[in-house]
């Protein structure tokens, strides 16, 4: 009675609930360090509220004595754990707050997108930070001076407010570059495959310190900065606002007075997707015409039509789309993952398994340590097993458990490896 | 180099470990505002309480807040816990509070903003696997619509496994109270799965059978 009945509804229960069961994991000794730290952070600061309260005698100078402690004991927490200098002063600029879409921070700063759509940082004094979809960050330190965040890949946008005095520093670490500002509207990406860094600056002035020869490059409005690290090139050039508005694409920065061109971003389906609303998704394709869909979307939505498409069996709509992803936008990182996600799509017939092969090989190739590097190999060590027997299947096995020795296929990796 | 031993005798004595204390001598301590017992008392039971809020609410980040806000209220309140062997039953009707407080705020919020807000899921990170992430941010999308005394009594059973006395105990109910319940948030469930027939073929498809 009180166990998921047998009918298909609760049998299918009883699986998510078994998943759900799963994926949950214990927190780690650094998790309940900090969480440790945060209760006791709460409970100096009833003891100081409780301090400052009117008393009198000698309960009045102990309760001053413990607010004092108290005090001391946050500020050196707060010190601690965000790395901040002790403030200069009454010239100091007020403390930085910030709060995140989309997203967490986990341990060591890294942030955690929980969606499809990216993750937002909104600072209180009007900075933004847009980190599109897969881009993977780290914030490393956010105080009263200013924040420096690192994008390890992927793509970002950024809208820095100015403060009258410019006493705060706002910097980027992006790949092995460093990107100092001050009051200044950017996208920048870094792809760790390729080795490229592309910097687009439509307000404000940026400095990029890196390994390019020519020391530090102080960029202009309206410039763009490309730099191969892999063929030695470093490019910059002005670009015109319809540039800058297809480098937007996706979460944009504010609009601006300038003649943009508009971009076809309104649609929200990475929003639609997190929710659930797949179906929505593909009825307004289909209204606007998959074909001019296709030619049209953002990069980002391309991306939540594909994911409703496979979600919904409907693997040629799938594929038209993360093909179109990878035409339209080859240099994103979302072309990448759309090779791992065409060889799910051709492995759902069996026509197609060596075709998911070659996806699996080329996402291999140019992201080898992706976000689907594990999986990629994974399938690719199944289909090879499949296709090619387990003999031709070892050497993969091997490498994934060389790789990933705790990974998903650790197991089947382990009885290809054992296998006669 | 010659030492000069004392003639006195001496013995060792072994300061007590504190994750010897029973839970009675734990709350005796925190009551007496040992310093010792609020990071034992977080050590025993912390991870428990964050495993609990990860699996209700689907969220690591939202779990830790609730985790500290838990704490933060047993160490304060320590004081009026009248039966001191009963400090882990009393750490989880907080929890329990807290996490049901929470799930009401959602649901006012969803109220309030004429919408359903985005169920955020953020478990399962080492789920490498795209399909079992979905799921689970569908199932989690099937909770929020579930009163949140029905979503509590359903985690304890089936995510915390616990049986029904067990549940009945911590949430403070009768057994028969709680079965009502339970049966009620599970043909709920299960209708409206069985509503979605692409989540159910996609769990057959997959081999994923309980």
């Amino acid at each position: 009675m009180t166990a998921p009945g047998e009918s298909k509804g609760g049998r299918a229960l009883a699986a998510l609930a078994e998943i759900a069961r799963d994926s949950v994991r214990p927190p780690s000794p650094a998790e309940l360090d900090s969480g440790l730290d945060g209760v006791r952070a709460r409970l100096y600061a009833d003891q100081a509220k409780r301090a400052v309260r009117p008393t009198s005698g000698a309960a009045l100078r102990w309760s001053l004595v413990g607010a004092l402690a108290a005090t001391a004991a946050l500020v050196i927490i707060v010190a601690t754990r965000s790395g901040a200098p002790p403030s200069p002063g009454s010239a100091a600029p007020p403390a930085l707050a910030y709060r995140i879409e989309g997203g967490t921070v986990v341990e060591g700063g890294y942030l955690r997108e929980s969606g499809h759509a990216g993750i937002k940082l909104f600072f209180t004094e009007g900075t933004e930070f847009i980190l599109m979809p897969g881009t993977r960050s780290r914030l490393r330190t956010v105080d009263a001076s200013g924040a420096r965040i690192a994008i390890e890949h992927g793509t970002a946008s950024f809208q820095v407010t100015p403060t009258p005095a410019g006493n705060r520093r706002w910097q980027v670490d992006v790949g092995p570059f460093l990107v100092t500002v001050k009051g200044t509207v950017f996208t920048v990406s870094w792809d760790a495959a390729t080795e490229k860094f592309e910097l687009r600056l439509r307000h404000g002035r940026v400095t990029v310190n890196g390994p390019v020869s020519g020391g530090e490059i102080a960029l202009q409005a309206g410039q763009r900065l490309l730099v191969d690290l892999h063929r030695g090139e470093t490019v910059i050039n002005d670009q015109t606002p319809e540039e800058w508005a297809e480098a937007a694409a996706g979460p944009a920065p504010r609009a601006s007075a300038g003649p943009v061109r508009k971009v076809d971003t309104d649609r929200q389906w990475a929003q639609a997707l997190a929710a659930g609303h797949l179906d929505r998704i593909l009825a307004e394709a289909e209204r606007a015409g998959l074909k001019a869909t296709l030619e049209r979307a953002s990069s980002e939505d391309l991306l939540a039509l594909a994911d409703a498409a496979r979600y919904r069996r409907r693997m040629d709509l799938a594929r038209d789309t993360l093909l179109a992803q990878r035409r339209r936008f080859p240099d994103s990182p979302r072309a990448l993952d759309a090779a791992f996600l065409l060889g799910r799509v051709e492995e759902a017939s069996d026509s197609g398994l060596a075709r998911a092969l070659e996806w699996y090989d080329d996402y291999l190739k140019r992201a080898p340590k992706g976000t689907y590097a594990s999986e990629a190999l994974g399938r690719k060590m199944t289909l090879m097993s499949k296709l090619e027997g387990v003999s031709r299947a070892r050497p993969v096995a091997e490498e994934y458990l060389r790789r990933f020795p705790n990974g998903t296929y650790a197991g089947p990796a382990r009885a290809f490896v054992r296998a006669p | 180099m010659s030492t000069r031993r004392t003639q006195i005798p001496v013995s060792l004595v072994v300061a007590p470990d504190p994750r010897d204390a029973s839970d009675a001598d734990l709350a005796q301590a925190l009551a007496a505002k040992s310093p010792w017992a609020i990071t034992e008392t977080w050590h025993r039971f912390a991870p428990a309480v964050i495993t609990l809020g990860r699996r209700t609410l689907g969220s690591e980040s939202e779990a830790e807040d609730i985790a500290q806000e838990v704490f933060h209220r047993v160490f304060t309140k320590a004081n009026t816990l009248r039966a001191p062997e009963r400090l882990r039953s009393f750490i989880f009707s907080f929890a329990l509070r807290v996490l049901r407080t929470e799930l009401r705020r959602r649901k006012a919020r969803a109220w309030l903003s004429f919408q359903r807000p985005e169920t955020l899921v953020d478990l399962g990170a080492e789920l490498t696997d795209i399909e079992s992430r979905d799921l689970l941010r569908r199932f989690y999308v099937l909770l929020d619509r579930l009163a949140p005394r029905h979503r509590l009594v359903f985690v304890l059973r089936h995510l915390e496994s616990m049986t029904v006395e067990e549940a009945a105990a911590r949430m403070d109910l009768s057994i028969s109270t709680v079965k009502r319940l339970l049966t009620r948030a599970t043909d709920k469930l299960s209708q409206w799965i069985e509503a979605d027939p692409d989540l159910v073929g996609f769990l057959d498809e997959k081999g994923w059978r309980p």
